[in-house]
């Protein structure tokens, strides 16, 4: 009996560690949010995400707004010009960035799950079709490279967009072969890529 | 005696439908008759007839879709589009995306672009564009596409609404954005026009099930008319779905030789040359014309707006 209350003393100094411990043990191996009691993991995982998001837009809008505004013009020559420099421009303020920056594996997973909702039953053939016959691309994905003018777009399914976090005007989800990337449509630039996104 | 009797007759049964004036061509209802009927039949017209009635106060355009290959195919089509603007003086052009394929240098919108339409751009025909899977999405900022900065627009022209969108990239914004817009819309024809085909018996894309799930119910539901596609690079018109007429336009450049493959739904087919449309809008008829890059009508009809 003495053992018993021995053992039950130490019961909640344990239960605080063990509380401490595995959360930021779970946030480490994400490099993500730490789970909090009573609060919905994959709320906090899409939180960071669009954390990650807003301040990449942050940065667009920054750039951009130091350059000339770029309005409706019988100049082809100026629209491609203020693409290059802006992308120019991001490039130079994210210099080594790298694939898993913003998709980080919390958000990579998190992402996977999104992806496999939305492709559950009749869904599933549609989306596949649609996804098919959309003109699929092969292309070396490399984060802060332009996607390249002469790769066409292959179109991403309305079906999965609605599935996915709302993004700012200027970002952009694109399907690539089976990845899923987060493009600048305004710079044209590869911002982040998660390999193996579509089943 | 007998023989020039029955010469006189052939004669005459064949040159009938030449006589009749276009206006007295019986027309086509989806609601009355069967749309397989084949009426006004492209095969009878000569090359370089305009069978487009011309009518005072009608909205007028010419449709080209996947045109932008910079090749001498694409210098011919436009080439008729000019001649034929001298017979019908459209106002207009809808662009059905891959107006640009390739590349977006200056250099690339001149070959692909400017060069191409030089005459009907020095004429003041407008050109209004929608984004293709081949198309920079900042070509939107190109004042001569008329897209007013925007990847999705819309635009009216007498009693036609015309709503151009961005299938490559369909957000939920976007389908918010239709669906408010054609619901307010208050014109008597309402015709959507964007890249990828809801309907095609094109062997190399087909259809986009996905796509058709999420915007047609939108097309029904607020009246939509007519919808102009591309990106099968072929002519189809389809049997009127769900009161919609649906036709492909993804060969006015580019041009994937034989790759039709007829089924129920197809009305008329062409994927052995380039083409591009004539339309005319006059109340509740609208009236068109699918011309080859050669001059060669391949397709013409009345269609009535349904109630």
């Amino acid at each position: 009996m003495a053992t018993r209350m021995k053992s039950l003393k130490f019961f909640p100094v344990v239960t605080c560690i063990l509380a401490l411990v595995l959360p930021a043990s779970r946030a480490l191996k994400g490099q993500g949010v730490p789970a909090q009691e009573g609060v919905n993991l994959d709320a906090l995982i899409i939180q960071d995400f669009e954390n990650r998001v807003s301040e990449y837009a942050k940065l667009h809008k920054a750039i951009d707004a130091k350059m000339p505004a770029l309005k409706p013009t019988d100049s082809s020559e100026k629209i491609t010009q203020h693409q290059h420099e802006l992308a120019e421009q991001i490039r130079k303020a994210r210099q080594g960035a790298k694939q898993g920056d913003i998709f980080t594996p919390q958000i990579h997973a998190e992402f996977h799950r999104l992806i496999a909702i939305a492709m559950q039953g009749q869904a599933a053939a549609r989306i596949s079709t649609s996804l098919r016959r959309a003109e699929p691309v092969r292309l070396r994905l490399q984060v802060n490279a332009d996607y390249p003018a002469n790769v066409p777009l292959q179109s991403t399914p309305p079906s999965l967009l609605m599935n996915l976090p709302k993004l700012p005007e200027e970002i952009e989800y694109r399907v690539v072969g089976n990845s899923l990337v987060l493009c600048d449509a305004h710079a044209n630039l590869i911002i982040d890529f998660v390999p193996g996104a579509i089943p | 005696m007998r023989r020039a009797v029955f010469i006189l007759l052939v004669a005459g049964l064949a040159l009938a439908p030449w006589v009749l004036p276009t206006q007295d061509r019986p027309s086509v209802s989806a609601s009355t008759a069967p749309f397989q009927r084949q009426v006004n039949s492209a095969a009878q017209v000569p090359p370089s007839e305009l069978t487009l009635p011309l009518k005072p106060g009608s909205v007028r355009f010419a449709v080209i879709g996947d045109s932008g290959t910079g090749d001498r195919n694409q210098f011919e089509v436009a080439g008729q589009m000019a001649k034929y603007h001298e017979k019908f003086p459209f106002n207009f052009v809808i662009m059905l995306g891959d107006n640009i394929y390739g590349g977006d240098t200056p250099g690339d919108y001149k070959k692909k672009f400017e060069l191409p339409y030089k005459t009907l751009l020095d004429a003041g025909v407008k050109f209004y564009a929608s984004l293709g899977n081949h198309d920079n999405p900042n070509e939107r900022f190109y004042a001569p596409f008329n897209m007013s900065g925007e990847r999705y627009y819309t635009f009216t022209k007498g009693n036609v609404g015309f709503f151009a969108l961005d299938s490559t990239y369909m957000k939920p914004e976007q389908l918010a954005w239709i669906e408010q817009h054609l619901q307010s819309a208050d014109s008597a024809w309402k015709i959507c026009f964007f890249h990828h085909a809801l309907y095609s018996d094109g062997k190399y894309h087909g259809p986009d099930p996905d796509l058709r799930a999420r915007i047609e119910p939108l097309f029904v539901k607020y009246g939509v008319d007519v919808v102009f596609s591309g990106h099968d690079h072929v002519y189809e018109r389809i049997k009127p779905q769900h009161g919609i007429y649906y036709f492909v336009v993804g060969n006015s450049g580019a041009l994937r030789s034989r790759n039709l493959k007829p089924s129920a739904q197809m009305i008329k087919g062409f994927d052995t040359d380039r083409a591009f449309m004539l339309v005319e809008v006059a109340g509740d008829e609208l009236y068109f014309q699918t011309i080859s890059r050669t001059g060669k009508t391949v397709d013409s009809d009345t269609l009535i707006k349904q109630p």
